[in-house]
């Protein structure tokens, strides 16, 4: 019987009015609530869209670890292409290179490129990845446009050298903020200007990689400096085929350590493990928020719950007068979902307002994207289905209250 | 138009079994006005609960207007509740939080009944009981009597064939009981059967048929002609039975 009568909306809200104060702290409860789950959601979004970005490199096959020379007859450049010839060429691996900095890893080199020479224009910062002409292989790199290097582009730099090679190759993303009014394919040829007017080429365009810092607003800017170098320090960056990179990285480490006893290898890392650090704030941060959630949740569903079971129990005689005077079961049942449903509305749609006030406060304060619009209705459903799902076992137990309550004095 | 025949109540618990009716025998004419006397316990509540519907019954016959109630769903006993019985409480059970419109709007509501009609059933309910102009007065405004009359408007508004009472004035004062009786009466003149529970020999002799029931059973009939003018002479039968 849909019938508008046997929906009380009316009489409910009127008798609600007479009660406000526990409904309204319900109400409020449910708003807060509101409030608090759908920005969380939205920060949690966030970070898993950041920490599902994609560094450009094969991640999942890749390694890198330090050797550090101490013996005074500790030769470097040749430890270096010894060890890079060494490492190639085992089963298994595709590819590696020596580089300054690992991408996504939390520390790494930055420069300035500008358009035009001079100390008095503004540079685009960038992050610097010295590499050789291994790079494209090695770090499963897409060269976009323009040219890879070649060996003879690849140059030896002693710790104190503070110049530059005469070539580079970038991300897109960077040309595309270099050149913002042009088309990035036509960067390349391009002379970009470093330490305020050294000159570089932009020699070629990869398609991504990101730079050593996840929370730089320019991850996605990097350079490619075609060089070696001659900290006493290196890293290498391994590349192995599928599946078998767990197996070379113990393999590797020991092959190192014992082709030369004037070095130690050390930070032996997967890049899996490498992200896995870079983010682990991020990932702390959802769990605890996911855990928020939840026990506010549970916290404001237990309290309609109380409330609910409170007011059957206060209202135990007026329900058998409403059994005796005809209501089945169903309708008392209806009765106190339907006022469950009223309150939420209040809470959902006070709800919504602290919703978007938080929100504009997160924005302002701490530079967060607004939340998209659906987020509002979303989480109002959300809360009137918790609210429905709280009240349904209080309301069933009313429902089944008996009608004979109504004669016998209590 | 109420028949009961040996119609028995037993209730259980854990420890005891209460034999509330045995065997209870009882017919009710249509346009009757039958009051029920009996010591406390006899099992008077119990049987207007069973006549109403809200309690089920162990073993007998039950029909209401000539149904056999005894196999009924709840929804169609509170079907039955809502449409053909009137219910009348010792407590008033008003809904506290709700104005006198809305209290009797309550059955109505639970008819399907559309606004306008529900509207003209509560302002002519209330105005018979001469409460009309209370209506956005909340129960706890009124007298005790007046809320009994707002109890009674609210179970006279959908028109029910069966009116039943349990002690309707045993929380008033005599002067008030009297007034509710007086309403009671016109209200069996119009035609409603009345079956109503009371302690007092004065209100139940102004009825047109009393009956006692002792131990859960109707023990003695009393038929009274018609209704009872002279309150001397009604006390007189009543003091000659005790
Ligand atoms: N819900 C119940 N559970 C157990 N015993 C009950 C219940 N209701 C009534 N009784 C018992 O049934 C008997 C009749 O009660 P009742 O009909 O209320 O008597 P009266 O209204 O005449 O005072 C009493 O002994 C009472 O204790
Ligand atoms: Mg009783």
């Amino acid at each position: 019987m849909f019938n508008s009568s046997s929906w009380e909306v009316g009489p409910i809200l009127r008798a609600l009015m007479r009660n406000k104060v526990g409904a309204l702290l319900i109400a409020i409860q449910i708003a807060v609530t509101m409030c608090i789950i759908v920005n969380a959601i939205h920060i949690i979004l966030e970070r898993q869209e950041l920490m599902a970005r994609d560094s450009g490199i094969d991640e999942a096959n890749s390694f890198h670890l330090i050797s550090t020379g101490f013996a005074n007859d500790f030769n470097e450049q040749v430890t270096i292409e010894t060890d890079l010839n060494t490492i190639r060429a085992l089963p298994g691996v595709i590819d590696a290179v020596q580089i300054n900095a690992i991408p996504i890893s939390g520390g790494g080199w930055s420069m300035g490129l500008q358009t035009q020479p001079g100390a008095e224009f503004d540079g685009v910062g960038t992050a610097v990845y010295m590499v050789d002409e291994h790079v494209l292989e090695a770090l499963d790199l897409e060269l976009i446009a323009g040219e890879a290097f070649k060996p003879t582009h690849v140059r030896w730099r002693e710790r104190a050298q503070t110049n530059w090679p005469d070539q580079t190759i970038i991300t897109k993303a960077m040309a595309e903020s270099l050149f913002p009014e042009e088309p990035w394919q036509q960067v390349v040829g391009k002379t970009v200007y470093i330490n305020d007017n050294e000159p570089i080429l932009i020699m070629g365009i990869i398609d991504k990689l990101q730079a050593p810092w996840v929370g730089w607003n320019n991850v996605e800017h990097a350079m490619l400096s075609p060089e070696k170098t001659l900290f006493s320090s290196s890293r290498y960056l391994v590349r192995t085929e599928p599946g078998r990179r767990d197996e070379l990285m113990p393999k590797v480490e020991e092959i190192l350590a014992e082709s030369n006893k004037g070095r130690i290898i050390r930070d032996v890392t997967s890049m899996m493990d490498t992200r896995e650090r870079s983010y682990r704030r991020h990932g702390a941060m959802i769990k605890i928020l996911t855990t928020v959630m939840v026990i506010l949740t549970v916290v404001t569903a237990l309290g309609i719950v109380g409330l609910a079971s409170f007011s059957v129990n206060r209202r135990r005689k007026q329900i058998g007068t409403r059994r005796a005077l005809g209501a089945s079961q169903s309708a008392i049942l209806r009765y106190f979902m339907l006022e469950n449903f009223l309150i939420s509305t209040v809470g959902v749609v006070l709800g919504a307002a602290l919703t978007i006030g938080l929100n504009i406060y997160l924005v302002q304060a701490f530079s967060l994207d607004r939340i998209d619009w659906y987020f509002i209705p979303l989480g109002m459903l959300v809360l009137w289905m918790v609210g429905q799902l709280a009240v349904f076992g209080p309301a069933k137990r009313a429902a089944g209250i008996a009608p004979a309550i109504a004669t016998r004095t209590v | 138009m109420l028949k009961m025949n040996n119609v028995t109540k037993v209730f259980r618990t854990d420890l005891v079994e209460t034999h509330a009716l045995r065997d209870f025998n009882l017919h009710v004419q249509e346009g009757d006005f039958v009051a029920v006397t009996g010591p406390s316990g006899s099992g008077k509540t119990t049987f207007l609960n069973i006549a109403g519907l809200l309690e089920t019954f162990n073993g007998g016959q039950y029909h209401l207007d000539g149904l056999d109630v005894s196999n009924l769903s709840d929804k169609e006993r509170s079907r039955i509740r809502n449409e053909k019985i009137g219910f009348i409480f010792q407590g008033f059970n008003l809904i506290p939080d709700l104005n006198l419109f809305d209290n009797v709007d309550v059955p109505l509501r639970y008819r399907g009944f559309r606004s306008a009609e529900r509207k003209r059933r509560i302002e002519q309910s209330l105005e018979m009981v001469g409460l009309a102009s209370r209506m956005k007065h909340l129960p706890s405004q009124l007298s005790g009597g007046q809320q009994q009359r707002v109890a009674i408007a609210r179970a006279l508004a959908g028109e029910p064939r069966f009116l039943l009472a349990d002690e309707p004035t045993g929380n008033l004062d005599s002067k008030m009981a009297h007034s509710v009786m007086d309403l009671l009466k016109d209200i069996n003149a119009r035609g409603t059967t009345i079956v109503m529970v009371t302690h007092d020999p004065l209100l139940a002799k102004q009825a047109r048929r009393n009956i006692f029931v002792r131990d859960g059973k109707v023990s003695e009939l009393h038929e009274v002609s018609a209704f009872a003018e002279d309150e001397t002479a009604a006390s007189k039968v009543a003091n000659s039975k005790q």
